[in-house]
């Protein structure tokens, strides 16, 4: 450094006046290839990390011919917006319209998404609007309340649209059944949006560890749960609320009923709905039953009636006759502590399967009943994991079991992995189908047989009572 | 040091342009790996805090909008206050940012006595973390204006100079 780089702090004293010379420039660039080099690292690290991913999981081929669907989106609040983030990472989608009656938010901020990606999108606050001006839409994706969804689905079917419904499918067993009904009489496609479906570890455990394996033996016993911790009522920034004659048109009583409908009567159908329905429709898929009868309890046990109408709090149990014999399954959801999460419990004569969506918790965990057949051959052919060895403990540190306690079964894992957001793989299930590449993973006959399994439960707890469900009770009929 | 009164010698300005050059390289690829990694979020971070502010941080997490906010907040902010000290532009403006976010993250998981994490650290730690280290060395990188020595710093602060005084 020259003196005049010595100043008291070190920095130049007197910089004024003189002009910029070489020097000056040279020393000003002179961390410039610090940056050069990071670019250099950074790209050998994503490249080393697409390398990585890509052994694991391999990408999707896009072919060159991959026709182009154009796809509007109605309802774009938390749930569209993650819809929408899944669908921006796949290829062969022309977004052209946004429907949201909250114009000066959700509509805002998903048309900025979008024309951030270079899509030309317009607003819309009325679907029957957008279907009035969007000739071209191929699809919609409906992400609007419950008490929307039959109403919404139904007028895009009938305006030739495939639809992709949220679930649950409605929030009464009628507007379902209106779904079922269009989507049949227009020939147009229904998914309904249980994403669990298409998971590939799901689809592994149904297809390969229970069709072809039959590696828990006979399912006597199901549990689940999805236990949530308290939350605050969602809120919404005051200079954004939406005019109350607005919310009024569309069935809203207030900015916080519309931000929080999901606990509301008539809107949509509380926790058992909304967190329980994807699992019980696990439950119907993977025993390959619909349940005989439900019992359940529930009530609103903790939050505020003034603001909260549904149960806070349901425990329901299933009875189902099988093919295999007949299964009991309790699922609970609550909302006041959130241990352990979500997950479903497969429990057979032969062994367990625990499993749930996410992959940070219980990801898929079999366990071996020791008196089952070596499950060597589905461990060879990749469909399980080598067992965990057990760990010797040291001499003097053994535990001593007593003789009524059943030995621990092995632990496997099921070695399937998403890496992809979760409701991916079911949006390009949607649209392969529609391409005529798939087949729906969810068609409305399939989301209408489990909106009828868990609409009851709510019937169940306020009838105190154990009810029936006759075969009728899952069909739509003529 | 030098020692003649408080000076910086030659060689002590350019270890404070490295260290300025090595955090702020830190900061660009904390920041990048953010923002490229999809669906990154401050949600565990800030939910497993700890000590006198934890409600604060916990109600940044509680809410998904308020929590998206602060997610792009942290992400471009470690980029540019990256980019900036890599670079030596903005130095003492990015100093200070990269202070603040600094404490920010400190405070949130503070290594007080008693206090413990589910997301695992790669040390051991009582009071003093590598953030408050990072922290202060940053403190030192403000103070000395070392973009002036060696960075963009050197031509802004000489064209804003010159400018001001009409030249």
């Amino acid at each position: 450094m020259s003196d005049e780089d010595k100043g008291g702090t070190g920095a130049p004293e007197s910089p004024h006046g003189r002009r910029l010379d070489r020097r000056d420039v040279l020393l000003a660039l002179s961390t410039a290839p610090a940056l050069a080099l990071f670019g250099y690292a950074w790209s050998r690290q994503r490249g080393y990390e697409r390398k990585l991913t890509e052994s694991v999981h391999p990408a999707r081929v896009v072919p060159p011919d991959l026709s182009v669907i154009n796809v509007g989106l109605l309802g774009v609040g938390a749930q569209g917006q993650v819809l929408l983030d899944s669908m921006l990472r796949i290829p062969g989608l022309r977004f052209r319209a946004v429907c949201d009656i909250w114009k000066e938010y959700n509509q805002k901020r998903a048309v900025n998404t979008l024309r951030k990606y270079k899509f030309e999108v317009k607003g819309y606050e009325d679907h029957r609007e957008m279907l009035d001006k969007e000739k071209e839409l191929d699809a919609v994706v409906v992400a609007t309340p419950d008490f929307w969804h039959a109403r919404h689905a139904v007028d895009c079917l009938e305006a030739g649209k495939h639809v992709y419904c949220e679930k649950e499918m409605s929030n009464t067993i009628e507007g379902a059944r209106s779904m079922v009904l269009a989507a049949r009489e227009t020939g147009r496609l229904l998914q309904i949006g249980h994403q669990r479906r298409s998971h590939p570890r799901y689809l592994h455990c149904h297809d390969k560890l229970l069709g072809e394996a039959k590696l828990l033996g006979r399912i006597v016993t199901v549990n689940g749960q999805w236990n949530r911790a308290v939350a605050p009522d969602i809120g919404f920034p005051e200079r954004y609320a939406i005019p109350a004659d607005r919310l009024r048109q569309y069935g809203f009583k207030s900015m916080e009923q519309f931000r929080n409908w999901r606990w509301y009567k008539g809107l949509g159908g509380g926790p058992i709905v909304d967190l329980g329905s994807h699992q019980i429709d696990i439950y119907n898929w993977f025993l390959g039953a619909k349940p005989s009868h439900v019992m359940a309890s529930g009530g609103l046990d903790y939050h505020d009636p003034k603001t909260h109408e549904w149960y806070d709090t349901v425990m329901a149990v299933y009875e189902y006759e099988t093919p295999a014999g007949s299964a009991r399954a309790y699922y609970q959801t609550q909302t006041t502590n959130g241990s352990q999460g979500y997950f479903e419990n497969f429990m057979g004569d032969e062994g367990t399967l625990v499993i749930s969506e996410s992959e940070a918790n219980y990801p898929g965990f079999l366990y071996r009943d020791p008196n089952a057949p070596a499950w060597d051959e589905w461990v060879r052919k990749g469909y399980v994991s080598a067992p965990r060895v057990q760990e010797a403990r040291p001499a003097g540190q053994e535990m001593t079991l007593d003789v009524r306690e059943s030995v621990s079964p092995d632990l496997h894992r099921v070695p399937v992995v998403l890496r992809d957001p979760y409701h991916q793989p079911h949006l390009e299930n949607f649209f392969d189908s529609i391409r005529g590449t798939a087949t729906l993973h969810c068609p409305a006959a399939v989301g209408y047989e489990t909106a009828a399994t868990v609409l009851k439960v709510n019937e169940a707890v306020e009838a105190k009572e154990r009810l029936s469900f006759a075969p009728a009770d899952f069909e739509v009929g003529a | 040091m030098s020692g003649d009164g408080g000076k910086l010698s030659g060689a002590a300005m350019a270890s404070i342009v490295v260290l300025r050059v090595a955090i702020g390289w830190h900061f660009l690829y904390e920041g990048l790996v953010k923002l490229t990694k999809p669906g990154w979020s401050a949600a565990g971070y800030l939910m497993q805090s700890r000590g006198a502010f934890s409600g604060l941080f916990r109600w940044l997490a509680a809410d998904a909008s308020r929590l998206a906010r602060v997610n792009s907040l942290t992400m471009w902010s470690l980029t540019l206050v990256g980019l900036g000290l890599v670079l030596g532009c903005f130095t003492r403006f990015a100093s200070a940012a990269g202070i603040l976010l600094i404490l920010l993250f400190y405070l949130c998981n503070p290594p007080f006595v008693g206090y413990f994490y589910s997301i695992p650290m790669e040390g051991s730690y009582l009071v003093v973390n590598k953030n408050l280290v990072e922290l202060t060395a940053l403190a030192v990188v403000l103070t000395t204006r070392s973009g002036r020595v060696a960075g963009l710093d050197r031509i802004i602060h000489r064209l804003v100079g010159r400018r001001s005084r009409g030249e």
